[in-house]
């Protein structure tokens, strides 16, 4: 580690990974509640489990983005942070607020919740994804503004570089676009515009920019390839994602009661939006082919070629399969939908934070890559989270396709009910593969307590 | 060890050869093009440059490459696809299940391939080098 200061970013990833494996508990928790709806009914109904898989999720990786940033951003401005006391200030204030909103949602009934923080003064809550109480998210735009400070200033008074520079803008659209969340209309039409442009414009948008120079910064320290030729990668791969991605929310309102221009409109440029994701595959493999040494952590190497492989595929691939409006007609709102947010999400953002906690991990405690021993055990839980999360996308997608035949293609269309028993079958295969998942998450976390002959100190 | 002998040794392969690796490139795209926005067309320039190229040069290489990577992507995604239906009916949902799923991951298998095996041309390599970096 160069600048003490960096190693604040401990903290938020070890807080992330915890949070990560709240998330995955839930997901299985619900992939049994799909098999048998009763499942741990009246305690955890569905849809809270729901909200906590999801809100964990999101949470998990602001604390992974914001730790990578901690520890990226000192080294590239060749100084120290400008406050470490106002980053791990704000570490508590969000685990505290995060821990509270979970709390929150499974010990009381979520009308009750709105009740005691007051929602009607400024209602906000109750949408997919933005489910936190007012008073939470005002907590995560202190903590964002806070944490916007630190970061900016730490660059803005030394070296800037262009990973520092799209990272600042990402992050900053980051923290902008989740203002949109505040805006809540009454009527729906504009309610889910505005939501949208949160949600779509955060995975679509500005977290691109945030993985592109998260994954810029990994690669130039494990291959040594000249920065140049980075940042000329990076320029593109940021240029295409704002492009195809801003007027790419346009395929969010083919069917939601808005003018009949967005079926073209949202078409043709989401239909572009594969490229950047397409692009970082590219640029990783270029830059691991032409990479001028082996760097001893061969786990993160392994990290980023995953990330941006399965971001191309969950993303890329099965974001295509369902963006045109004429097979989004048949699609939206189906597990296909469920099918991609899985992999986009994984591959992309859940796999980009693990890089960066794969690379500077071991730095923090003192080695510059872990011992063999605890690599193995790493390299096998990125196969086994990576391989069950490519059977959960196909087992979901599988259901998603007899779904969209049953009930919506065929000519005795069935009921939405009647359906879903018919895809029992996938569900249960899909359980299986999250246990896995599960599984390779417990091997991921024992990673970091295995012993073994140790790599270069430093 | 930053740079090192065998390095050095492929950057001036690299700038001595402008051309074949110029055509080894434009024949990895071209394999590309073909399983993505070109399909046919980049089969085409393959077929069509496979003359120009030098025997035993990695233009050469990556032509063949391209050639054999595209004539084994259509045959497992068209004809095992085609058998699909034709062995599962065009009316059963089941039939459909299985081609989407199978069509896009086995596809998106080969894209993922080609990507690779497009950097490897830029650098004047083949798939597998001779020997190791330092
Ligand atoms: C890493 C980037 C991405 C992530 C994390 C992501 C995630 C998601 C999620 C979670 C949803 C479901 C939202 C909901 O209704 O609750 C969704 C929907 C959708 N995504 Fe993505 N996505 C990404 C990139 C893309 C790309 C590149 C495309 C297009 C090429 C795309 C196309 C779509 C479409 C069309 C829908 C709407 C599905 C429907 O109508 O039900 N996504 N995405
Ligand atoms: C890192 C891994 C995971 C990520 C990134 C993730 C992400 C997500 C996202 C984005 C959604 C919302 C989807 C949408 O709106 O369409 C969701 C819902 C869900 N997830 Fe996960 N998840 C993960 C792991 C799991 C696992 C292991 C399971 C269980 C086996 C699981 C089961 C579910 C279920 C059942 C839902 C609800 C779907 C519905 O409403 O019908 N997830 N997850
Ligand atoms: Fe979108």
């Amino acid at each position: 580690m160069k600048y003490e200061s960096q190693g604040v970013a401990k903290l938020y990833f070890i807080a992330a990974i915890g949070l990560f494996v709240g998330q995955i508990l839930f997901g299985v928790i619900m992939g049994v509640q799909y098999i048998s709806g009763d499942f741990l009914f009246p305690e955890i109904p569905f849809n809270v489990a729901r909200m906590v898989h999801t809100n964990l999720l999101i949470v998990w990786l602001l604390f992974g983005f914001m730790g990578s940033a901690y520890y990226l951003v000192p080294e590239e401005s060749e100084r120290e942070l400008f406050s470490p006391f106002l980053a791990k200030l704000m570490f508590w204030v969000f685990l505290v607020a995060g821990a509270l909103t979970i709390l929150g949602y499974l010990l009381v009934p979520y009308a009750t919740l709105a009740e005691i923080t007051m929602n009607d003064l400024l209602p906000t809550m109750g949408r997919e994804f933005l489910e936190q109480p007012t008073i939470t998210k005002i907590g995560i735009v202190i903590v964002a503004l806070s944490f916007l400070f630190n970061i900016g200033m730490t660059i803005l008074t030394g070296r800037k570089t262009v990973i520092t520079l799209v990272l600042l803008t990402g992050l900053a659209g980051l923290a902008v676009f989740f203002l949109f969340s505040f805006y809540n209309p009454d009527n729906l039409i504009l309610d889910k515009y505005f939501w949208w442009f949160v949600v779509h414009l955060w995975v679509e948008g500005v977290w691109e920019l945030i993985m592109a120079s998260l994954l810029a910064y990994v690669l130039i320290k494990v291959t040594g390839v000249d920065r140049e030729v980075i940042e000329k990668w990076l320029y593109i791969i940021i240029a295409m994602a704002l492009i195809s991605g801003l007027v790419g929310t346009g395929h969010h309102f083919f069917w939601i009661g808005t003018p009949d221009y967005w079926q073209w409109l949202g078409s043709i440029f989401s239909a572009l939006e594969p490229i950047p994701f397409f692009m970082m595959t590219l640029f990783a493999f270029n830059v691991v082919n032409k990479r001028r040494r082996d760097h001893p952590n061969k786990a993160a190497v392994l990290w980023a070629l995953g990330t941006a492989v399965m971001a191309f595929l969950g993303a890329g691939v099965w974001g295509f399969l369902h963006t045109l409006a004429p097979v989004n007609y048949y699609t939206h709102g189906t597990q296909i939908t469920a099918a991609h947010g899985h992999m986009a999400f994984y591959g992309a953002y859940v796999m980009v934070v693990l890089t960066m906690i794969s690379y500077s991990m071991p730095i923090m405690r003192g080695h510059k890559a872990s011992n063999e021993r605890a690599q193995v055990f790493e390299m096998w839980s990125f196969w086994l989270m990576t391989v069950s999360m490519v059977f959960i996308t196909l087992f979901l997608t599988g259901a998603g396709i007899l779904q969209v035949y049953l009930q919506r293609y065929s000519e005795a269309p069935l009921g939405f009910m009647v359906t879903q028993d018919k895809l029992a079958i996938f569900y249960i295969m899909r359980e299986v593969a999250g246990l896995v998942f599960l599984a390779g998450l417990i091997v991921y976390i024992l990673s970091f307590f295995v012993k073994g002959k140790e790599v270069e100190v430093i | 060890m930053e740079g090192g002998f065998f390095y050095r040794q492929k950057n001036l392969m690299r700038s001595t050869n402008k051309i074949p690796l110029q055509r080894a490139s434009n024949a990895a795209l071209a394999s590309l093009l073909n399983l993505t926005l070109l399909p046919v067309l980049g089969f085409a320039y393959l077929i069509f440059t496979f003359k120009k190229t030098d025997p035993d040069g990695i233009d050469r290489y990556h032509t063949i490459l391209g050639i054999k990577i595209n004539i084994i992507a259509a045959t497992v995604l068209l004809v095992v696809s085609g058998l699909m239906i034709f062995f599962g009916g065009f009316d059963s949902p089941w039939t459909w299940v299985y081609v989407i799923s199978y069509f896009t991951i086995v596809h998106t298998v080969f894209i993922v391939f080609a990507i690779w095996a497009l950097v490897r041309a830029w650098s004047g390599e083949k798939l597998r080098s001779s020997f190791t970096k330092t």
